[in-house]
């Protein structure tokens, strides 16, 4: 168990700066996940941090401790790969105890120590197998096991579930959150799927371009994204953006667009002005149909998503905006049928022409 | 009705299948009897006294067993000779060529550093010159090394040839070991050198061999370099030891076919191992593809 910090880390592949001076303070036996777009740099910087790729400036301390140029043992790190990465040539229980072997453990510590983690991950059975004769899932125990048997400090996982099929994943996540539970260690998992960020985190990290774009707990991130491109990346479906323009009055602002007839806001903190064109942000689980809330639009549907328990309409407004809209009702709407959507402004979010949000008092 | 029709064809189809295969196997015993005819003849002239080599008609066996050509050949003290040349030779070829080519193939295969392209680039082009214009450059410079006549100057000679296949050849195998073993075995505490040994040579190990093999039978069938710079009868190799024999004793064919034969054993016996350790696949599943 560790904390680990980052101050101004920076990588560079000759001139392209891939990871931005970037600050990050991980705690002890929390659960972090890097998430973000594909290319956005969250693998480099899980590399900078196992010790696989070379940190051209900035900082980085395991337990207080600078580690910039410490090997992965001396950081005491262990990692998860997405390919698994299992030694072919190695039976399941040599892959496990390779990096005990590595540290010169004597012979039965080793023997004790992989059958406690064989016991942990269910797969006492397999130890005798090689890699080759185990299922995709097998296979990511057995890389999970030859993670936790060398006790780390810093368990590092890059997208280790994105292999497997769907099914598969769903299950896999509960049993990482209770390995979590179960060792308490401190976690860094990456992924781009941003449900496997919600269900897993403690903590959040939004990358994109090499730059940290907010931190926080996962309902943080949801309900108080710091811009649009976090409340567009945080959510399933994604966030809807309705362009609106502002007015000004004695009690606030009013904001108008060709759906909304007029909406009053009252400001809180700074970048609000009258006469700004905005983006309202909503969630589609906040935009239901034919509900009686207090702002409403007509929308055209074009196609219906049945979840069974739920159903997302996605539908055009009469301006031509696509938006999505949920309905939990029974009476399904049909393509071609025009319905009215309705949201609590309190649900409501706003973002400048340049994406940052703007925050407006939630209650009036 | 239909019934009745559809096993008629079975029957046809299966009757064309057997047909097909007799063909096939028609077709292979024809070609490896011609391509096996000359190694047959000559394990059948070795067994023959030589007044009854050419005797018409032929004949592929002998009226009696006879192995004079074989004890006269492991009496002779100079054919073991040529024997533990040829073998010194090629062993010694065949380890520094790995050593040195699977460190430079490591070199090549993980690591960026300044003129790699080039340098690699080079290495494949020595294979493109034809050896026999290299021949009298090689005869200056043994000598010139004070290494005529000796077996250095033909492990050196020998190296120049096997170490660039080797290199080539273990960079290949190394290229499509993924990355993710590397880093897998970092963090399970291995140096660049132990990520090399531990891992990427145990999974490569069918490149590795079949670079032995290569390497060693390179050393032990050549010919001509080993004519030319050595002179001594206690330097000569095999092959130059079977080409002596034309000369030097008259025409013992029985003698000349045994000692072929020996010399074609460790190339029969290699072969058969690269058979069965070339087949690829053990490096499947350690990665999801
Ligand atoms: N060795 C390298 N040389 C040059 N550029 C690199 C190198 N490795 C990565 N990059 C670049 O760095 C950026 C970040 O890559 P990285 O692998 O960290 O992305 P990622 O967020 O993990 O993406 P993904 O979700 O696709 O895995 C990419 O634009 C990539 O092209
Ligand atoms: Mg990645």
């Amino acid at each position: 168990m560790a904390t680990l910090e980052l101050d101004g880390i920076k990588k560079k592949y000759g001139e392209l700066e891939v990871v931005e001076g970037l600050d990050l303070s991980v705690e002890e036996g929390s659960f972090t996940v890097f998430v973000g777009p594909s290319g956005c740099g969250k693998s480099t910087l899980l590399r900078m941090i196992a010790g696989l790729e070379e940190i051209t400036a900035g900082e980085l301390r395991i337990d207080g401790e600078r580690m910039n140029d410490a090997t992965p043992v001396e950081r005491g790190v262990s990692m998860v790969f997405q390919n698994y990465a299992l030694y072919p040539h190695m039976s399941v229980e040599k892959n496990i105890a390779f990096g005990l072997k590595m540290l010169g453990l004597p012979r039965d510590d080793i023997k004790r120590r992989v059958a406690a983690a064989a016991e942990t991950l269910q797969i006492g059975a397999l130890l005798k197998r090689r890699p080759s004769q185990l299922s995709g899932g097998q296979r990511q125990r057995v890389a999970i096991g030859r993670a936790i048997v060398r006790e780390p400090r810093l368990f590092l996982f890059d997208e280790p579930l994105s292999n497997l099929d769907a099914e598969l994943r769903v299950t896999m996540r509960v049993e990482l959150a209770k390995l979590h539970r179960q060792i308490g260690a401190t976690m860094i998992y990456v992924t781009h799927d941003q449900t496997e960020a919600l269900t897993l985190a403690d903590k959040i990290v939004v990358l994109r371009d090499g730059a940290i774009e907010q931190a926080g707990t996962p309902m943080e991130l949801y309900l108080d994204p710091a811009n649009a491109f976090v409340a567009g990346f945080i959510g399933s479906p994604q966030m809807n953006f309705l362009p609106v323009t502002t007015t000004g009055t004695d009690a606030g602002l009013r904001l108008s667009s060709a759906e909304l007839y007029a909406l009053n806001v009252v400001p809180d903190g700074a970048g609000w002005g009258a006469d700004m064109t905005l983006d309202l942000g909503i969630r589609p689980e906040h935009l239901q149909v034919g509900e009686d809330l207090p702002v409403r639009f007509d929308i055209n549907v074009d196609v219906v998503e049945n979840l069974g328990g739920t159903r997302y309409v996605y539908g055009s407004t009469a301006s031509g905006k696509s938006v999505i809209a949920e309905t939990r009702a029974d009476a399904i709407p049909r393509a071609g049928d025009k319905v009215t959507v309705g949201f609590d402004p309190v649900r409501a979010r706003y973002f400048n022409a340049n994406g940052q949000r703007l925050r407006h008092k939630l209650a009036a | 009705m239909t019934n009745a029709q559809n096993t008629h064809t079975t029957v046809n189809e299966e009757r064309q299948r057997l047909f097909r295969r007799v063909m096939v196997y028609v077709a292979l015993t024809v070609v490896t009897l011609i391509m096996a005819f000359p190694i047959i003849w000559m394990v059948s002239v070795s067994l023959k006294p030589t007044v009854e080599t050419f005797s018409l008609p032929p004949r592929l066996l002998p009226n009696s067993l006879y192995l004079d050509g074989y004890t006269r050949i492991f009496e002779n003290p100079q054919f073991r000779r040529f024997l533990l040349n040829s073998y010194l030779l090629g062993i010694v070829v065949t380890i520094l060529s790995l050593a040195i080519g699977t460190l430079a193939a490591f070199g090549f295969s993980r690591y960026r550093f300044f003129g790699d392209k080039a340098a690699k680039l080079f290495v494949i082009t020595t294979q493109m010159v034809p050896s026999i214009t290299l021949l009298i450059p090689f005869f200056g410079v043994i000598v010139w090394l004070r290494l005529y006549d000796t077996i250095w100057g033909l492990v050196l000679t020998y190296l120049t040839f096997a170490l660039p296949y080797a290199v080539i050849m273990m960079n290949g195998y190394l290229d499509t070991i993924p990355r993710d073993f590397d880093e897998a075995a970092t963090i399970d505490g291995c140096s660049p050198l132990g990520v090399l040994f531990r891992v990427l040579l145990p999974v490569a190990a069918p490149g590795l061999i079949s670079t032995a093999v290569y390497t060693f039978l390179l050393s032990w069938n050549e010919f001509l370099f080993a004519l030319a710079l050595t002179r001594s009868v206690e330097m000569r190799t095999v092959p130059v030891g079977i080409s002596m024999m034309v000369g030097e004793f008259g025409l013992k064919w029985d003698e000349m076919m045994a000692f072929s034969v020996i010399g074609s054993l460790p190339v029969l016996v290699l072969f058969m191992l690269v058979q069965r350790f070339v087949v690829s696949g053990l490096s499947a599943g350690g990665i999801k593809g």
